[in-house]
């Protein structure tokens, strides 16, 4: 188990991390979303070594880590650019950590080949060993990265957006493996992702890192569906985020949210009565093949965003520039207290 | 329409260029192969090589004596040698240093660069004064050297911080978060990968320090070195046995560039041997 207590970093006068506290459980796929500049790569690279938190502590296992030199964490890393070694094989990249680590490295080299060949085997690299590393195409080299952490078995791997590099069809493909793999090893994999369709789909659990901090940690659907914050709202990219006083029931103060498939429009004036209802206007449309996404600006200059799924139409047609009238069941809506 | 003229206009510039750059050179090597009794000019009375033999003592005594530069030469080889290793060492080491933004990086580094800058004759005869006021005898092999160090070693600490400035410094994290030391990472992960730039500084040394002569002049004592030898045999009278000896020497220098030539494309084709790619 990993757990950071009250970790901070600054740079300068920028503050990457602002007192994380965070755990990743045993045998855990952890997803992290963060939008870019979040503090997710400092995060990774805090608990691998590359970096000291400026304060707070960091410990495996109940044993504190920071502090320690990167090479005797025993945390592995699975770069965005993959960093494999340009001068060395396929074979040697996987069989480099086995063979020259501080700590208890094999000599036997029939032990080093064959851990080495099943670690390609478990990455589905099979026979490609004897490459070189420049001659073999990005997913390949993400596999190689991959075999190359876990064939030294360490005690939690950390991925640093392990997908960004690779093309959307492979990234799919990339992400059923992972998670397969994941599974068959039973140790903990701390994947973080600025997509968040990704980190939905990879995590047994997933975390908002926003501002510095953890916003919330929970499993994909309850975060999804009950977001505990406007932070943890807006990540996940589903959620419309107003100010209460907009609509025509009494909602209290300060910001709701409303997910983008739980609003209906209607004509001005047409809404149901017994639904909270918003004045906006629509702006303009957005086609992406399964579903279509609307636009709306309502009165106080929020940018709402409406999702229709094309087997089930519920919009009326929108003229560009009209009024409309925004509406939601009363159970849809997300209240948070506190600032967002 | 406009390379019609510009083309041609830089083809014949370069080759103006190159006859210019190699006009003296190649003067050298053909007053080289002048007969036994002809000057150090032309015209050529007649073709031989006798000169080549006069140089490595097979020809008969003649009225020239031989080139007194068997040691001399030697003694460059051996201190360029020397110079090359401890450049090569001080530059990959200060360059390694200067990755990380120390304090006082800045200061320093402009006292590193100016060893290259200053006047060598004026640094060869501070060196001089230095080693008569503090009583040390003046050597190709002390002051001498530590001379050629200080005027070599900005040159390779400059190549390899253009190396360490475009080096991924994730590969050695890679290294580290494997399990393997930092001084094992440099081992096995660094050092290969800068290993083009450390030929290229080792080059740059060698070929500084082989042909050095101001700073040389003033603290080489009395054993000379190559090019103080082949300047002291000006002052007496030029006979074509130097243009023969100018001749070897050039082509010892071609010979370790293209040593160098060979282990670059060694190395830098290594990562790129197999070719060909597939779908994943």
């Amino acid at each position: 188990m990993l757990t950071l207590n009250q970790v901070s970093r600054r740079y300068g006068g920028a503050t990457a991390l602002d007192g994380v506290d965070f755990v990743v459980p045993e045998n855990t796929y952890m997803a992290l979303l963060g939008a870019s500049g979040a503090g997710k790569t400092t995060l990774l690279r805090l608990i691998a070594g590359f970096e000291e938190p400026d304060q707070g502590t960091i410990s495996l296992n109940g044993a504190r880590i920071d502090g320690q030199p990167s090479h005797l964490r025993d945390i592995g890393f699975v770069f965005q650019n993959f960093a494999l070694f340009p001068h060395l094989s396929v074979a040697e990249n996987v069989a480099f950590g086995l063979r020259h680590r501080a700590h208890a490295p094999l000599t036997n080299e029939t032990e080093i080949k064959d851990r080495t060949e099943a670690a390609l085997e478990l990455v589905g690299l099979t026979g490609f060993g004897h490459r070189g590393v420049s001659a073999i195409s990005g997913g390949q080299r993400q596999r190689v990265a991959l075999a190359r952490t876990l064939v030294c078995e360490p005690r939690i791997v950390l991925l640093d957006e392990p997908l960004g590099a690779l093309d959307a069809n492979l990234r799919s493909r990339m992400c059923d493996e992972l998670k397969a793999i994941r599974e068959r090893l039973g140790v903990s994999f701390l994947h973080v992702t600025g997509s968040e369709t990704e980190a939905l789909t990879m995590g047994d659990q997933v975390a908002v890192l926003a501002n510095g901090r953890i916003m919330q940690s929970d499993a994909p659907d309850m975060l999804f569906s009950h977001p505990g914050n406007a932070e943890a709202a807006r990540h996940l990219n589903a959620w419309n985020i107003f100010d209460a006083g907009l609509c025509s029931h009494d909602l209290g103060q300060g910001p709701i949210a409303v997910r983008f498939d739980q609003i209906d429009v209607s004509d001005p004036g047409a809404a149901p009565t017994e639904r909270p209802s918003l004045h906006a206007t629509y702006l303009t449309g957005e086609f992406n093949g399964p579903t279509a996404l609307s636009f709306f600006r309502a009165a106080d200059g929020t940018l709402l965003q409406v999702v229709d799924h094309l087997s089930q139409p519920r919009l009326p047609d929108l003229v560009e520039g009209q009024g409309y009238d925004l509406h939601f069941a009363a159970d849809a809506l997300r209240q948070f207290h506190g600032a967002a | 329409m406009e390379s019609r003229i510009l083309r041609p206009t830089l083809a014949l510039y370069t080759v103006l260029f190159l006859l210019f750059l190699y006009g003296p050179m190649i003067v050298l090597t053909i007053l080289s192969f002048q007969s036994a009794d002809g000057g150090p000019q032309f015209p050529i009375r007649e073709w031989s090589v006798y000169w080549y033999e006069h140089l490595l003592g097979f020809a008969e005594t003649s009225r020239v004596s031989q080139l007194p530069v068997g040691d001399s030469l030697l003694r460059s080889i051996v201190l360029a040698f020397m110079t090359t290793v401890v450049s090569t060492v001080l530059g990959v080491m200060s360059a390694e240093a200067f990755r990380t933004r120390f304090k006082g990086s800045g200061p320093a580094f402009y006292l590193i660069i100016l060893g290259m800058m200053v006047p060598g004759v004026l640094v060869g005869l501070g060196m001089a004064l230095l080693s008569n006021t503090l009583g040390i005898a003046r050597a190709w092999w002390g002051t001498s050297f530590v001379l050629h160090v200080v005027y070599t070693y900005p040159f390779a600490f400059l190549v390899m911080l253009a190396i360490f400035n475009r080096f991924d410094r994730t590969v050695e994290e890679a290294s580290l978060s494997l399990g393997v030391s930092p001084a094992q990472t440099f081992r096995r992960v660094t050092f290969p990968i800068i290993f083009p730039g450390v030929l290229s500084a080792m080059l740059f040394s060698f070929t500084l320090s082989y042909d050095e002569f101001a700073r040389t002049l003033f603290t080489a004592g009395r054993e000379l070195t190559l090019p103080l030898a082949i300047y002291g045999t000006f002052s007496v009278e030029i006979y074509p046995n130097i243009f023969a000896f100018g001749v070897l020497t050039t082509l010892f220098s071609f010979t370790l560039l293209v040593i160098y030539g060979l282990l670059m494309k060694r190395f830098t084709s290594k990562a790129s041997r197999y070719s060909g790619q597939e779908d994943a």
